[in-house]
Formats: C-alpha cells, structure tokens, sequence
C-alpha cells in the first residue's frame, strides 16, 4: 500500500512571482484555495535575503503558513560552488554554506531539502552532525542530463549508501521517462529562429524507444546530427537535447529505499487531461507497487517556453496538472 | 529562455546629481529563476544606438546605495541580486541621453551553480527621453 501525497512546486509560478503579478502570499492562498495543502519552495527564489532571511521576513512566512494552514514540504538548495569566477568553494565553504541552508530550512519549519544535481558527494560526511542535530534530510536530485550515468551522482550513491543515514536520500525528476520531447521546446525554439528538422531527428529517436543520452552515447556526434544545427538557437538546443531521458521506471528499483521525493515535471498539460511527454498513471502505478510513501510534487517548466506575446499560463497549467495527479492517484489508491 | 526577463519596461531614463545630468539607467530582471550574489553575474552591456558603451562606464546595484563596475562586481558576495527584484544598471555619460527616441540593447549573463554555460539574456528596446 502506498501512501502518496501530491504538493506544488512554487518554481511552477515563477512568472507571477516575478513580474509582481502575485506575491509568495498570493501564491499560497491561490493555491489553498484550490485545494493544494503542501509547497516545494526554492528559498533564493521567494524568500529574500537566503539563506540568512531577516527576522521581518521569517515572521511573515510564519503568519502566512499559519494563516493557509499550507504544508512546506521541502526546500530547493542550491550550492554556489562558483560562486568566485577564479576558484571554485572548497569542501568547508560548501559545508559551510549548507549548514546555512539546514538552519534556515529548519526555521522555515522544512524537513528536507533538496540538493541541486552536481552538489559534491564529500560534503555529506562533515555535513551529518548537522542533519542530525536538526532532523533535516538532503537529497540530490537526478535531473535528466544529470541523472543515474553520471560521475557525479554515482559517487554521491555511493557515498549515500556508506554512510547509511536516513538524513540522505535522492529526489528524482521525471523528466528522466520521457516518453517524447516536449512539443513547446520545440515550438518555443522554432518561435526564435531554430529550424526543424533537429526536432524532427530527436522525435525520431524517441520513437525508436531511446532518446538522444543513448544516442550520443552510442554514436557521439555524428555527422548526421551537426548538419542539423544551423543557427545558434539550433545549437544551444543540440546541446541540450539530452536532457529529455527514456528509461524506464525499473531503473528506480534499486533507489526506492533513499528515494524521499519526486519532481513530478509539467511541460505541457493537453486538452486530453494528460501531460504531454509523461505518462503519470504508469509511473503512479509503479510506484504503488513500490509502496512509495511520500509527496509528488508538480514542477512546471512549460513557463520556461512562452513564445512571445503569447499567454503565460502557469495557474491553470498547474491545476489542471494537479487534477490529473489526484485522479490517478484516486484510481489507484482509493 | 530567459531574454523576457531582460529590461524593465519603461525604467530607463537620465540620472541627475547635484543638478548635472551624469548618464542614464535602466532596471532589469535576472535571466535565471532564483537570486544569485552579484559575485556571479558574468555579462552587462548596453549598446547605445549602435555604439557599444565601454565597460569602464558602467555601474551595477542591487540596493540603490552600493554602486559597482562590473570587474569590483566580481568580488560582491554579499549583495545578492533577488529574483523579482532589479538590478540597476548606469551608464555614465555626461548629459545623458539626449532627448527624443534611442535604440538600446541590454545583454545580462549570469554563472548558475550547475549548468555549464552562462545564463544569457538580450532585449532590444525603444528609450524615449
């Protein structure tokens, strides 16, 4: 029996955030008010002054969580390892800065955060005493181009797994099942100039059952591919065009027991009901069987691919996502 | 991905002190979703009706009260650039934009903590004095 919860991701409203359309207290009651009852926040995003906040500005926090009733289920941290453009932050000054952020999460009345993909895996040790004194829990995300392949994140599993500590999982972003590439990446990029028989040669991959990771790691560039860049738009989206994976969800199989947290990724909710990229009923099933037990958290990154002119439509993007979540959920779990 | 976040609408305009017109500014947002210290933004620069302004004649801040060229910017780790709220960018030049309609061109670049490249963003824009 699983135990699923759904929850938002503020990053999801980013846009009205910015251009003051809704403040952070806005965004809470406008999604109280639609039924949602926990936030994934990104503290350097909506709460000023992180990861040392004014007591001004904790104290507001404070009165609206009481005021929504609203559950603050994780915090986003980043790690400025470049924060200096001559050097990178050495293991204390990372340790150090993260011990902010554990302190900052607690005051915030967060439990877990979650660490940004590429966080070195050698802060952990020097960073327990902290987790432990204040309860709090990290995980690294694997994100999609950053996900399970990379040296990066093998070492943090590994040194996850040595130290065995229930204040250290993994938060894992769905944009690794895509099951095709987001059509407003596409659009977005063909409404700045980018040409599209790129497209065209990444949807052919997706469907053959691969995407454009294995492709490159099968092929490397091939000569195939480059002629399909012919601008700079083309070219920027080439080299991101890895970072929509095709695994399937066994490859979590041997992670569920440090798995604390999903991102569930929103590019673009259809008039069908169904996000169009991932397939969340297949994904929800798995993780049933699984026995998952905690929160799936909607993500909206179709904000990111807007052409211009066009509406900005996070708050009904993200409803309608959430619907589509919570009747999954209701068919599978009762 | 991010040039919507670039220019303020309707911010710039000719700055005075003590009765001298001594440049002009402008207001942006950051081209990236999160606030970063001003230690990490890698790119300002204005083109003025076709003429690149020399970096040298810049200013940044995030406060209206700390004031920074972009190379003494590279060591400001403690003013943080929120999301949501403008960087101030001046541009030093006696008598400032003459009055009536300038082609401008703001390009702003920041480092991120986990992406490769720098985060860039290009407005084109109307300035009318």
């Amino acid at each position: 029996m699983s135990r699923i919860k759904t929850c938002v991701s503020l990053y999801s409203l980013q846009d009205e955030y910015l251009n003051k359309r809704m403040s952070l207290k806005d965004i809470l009651w406008f999604l109280k008010n639609n039924g949602v009852e926990g936030i994934e926040i990104l503290p350097d995003q909506m709460i000023h002054g992180a990861p040392n906040p004014s007591e001004e500005t904790f104290a507001a926090w404070d009165e609206m969580i009481k005021e929504t009733g609203m559950t603050p289920v994780i915090a986003d941290v980043f790690l400025n390892t470049n924060l200096y453009n001559n050097r990178t932050l050495t293991r204390r000054e990372c340790v150090d800065l993260l011990v902010q952020e554990v302190k900052m999460a607690d005051r915030l009345g967060i439990k877990l955060l979650r660490l940004v993909s590429m966080t070195p895996y050698d802060v952990l040790e020097p960073l327990l005493p902290t987790l432990e004194k204040y309860q709090v829990t990290v995980a690294l995300e694997i994100h999609a181009g950053m996900a399970f392949d990379i040296p990066q994140t093998q070492a943090f599993i590994e040194e996850m797994k040595r130290l065995n500590s229930p204040y250290i999982g993994l938060v894992i972003d769905t944009g690794i099942f895509c099951r095709r590439l987001p059509r407003v990446v596409a659009n977005y990029n063909m409404s700045i100039g980018g040409t599209s028989e790129i497209y065209d040669f990444v949807n052919a991959r997706f469907d053959e059952g691969i995407d454009m990771k294995q492709y490159f790691a099968a092929n490397g560039w091939t000569d195939e591919f480059k002629a399909l860049i012919k601008n700079g738009v083309d070219e920027f989206f080439a080299h991101t065009s890895d970072g929509y994976e095709n695994l399937p969800y066994t490859v979590l199989d041997e992670y569920m027991p440090y798995i604390k947290h999903f991102h569930f990724k929103l590019f673009e909710m259809t008039e069908e009901g169904v996000e169009y990229s991932m397939d969340y009923k297949g994904l929800l099933e798995y993780l049933h069987e699984k026995h998952y037990d905690g929160y799936v958290s909607t993500e909206y990154e179709g904000n990111r691919f807007v052409p211009a002119g066009e509406p900005m439509m996070e708050k009904e993007q993200v409803l309608a996502h959430q619907a589509y979540i919570r009747k999954c959920l209701k068919e599978i779990q009762g | 991905m991010f040039d919507n976040n670039v220019y303020i609408k309707d911010t710039c305009k000719n700055v005075e002190e003590n009765g001298q017109v001594i440049g002009y500014e402008m207001q942006t947002n950051i081209t990236y979703y999160r606030g970063i210290p001003m230690s990490m933004i890698v790119k300002i620069e204005v083109c003025e009706d076709g003429v690149q302004v020399p970096a040298e004649n810049i200013r940044i801040s995030v406060d209206y009260v700390d004031w920074f060229t972009l190379s003494e910017a590279e060591t400001a780790v403690n003013h943080k650039w929120e999301y949501g709220e403008p960087l101030y960018v001046r541009v030093l030049k006696e008598g400032g934009l003459s009055e009536g309609t300038h082609q401008m061109v703001l390009t702003e670049a920041v480092r991120t903590a986990y992406i490769p490249l720098p985060l860039e963003g290009t407005k084109t824009f109307e300035a009318v004095i």
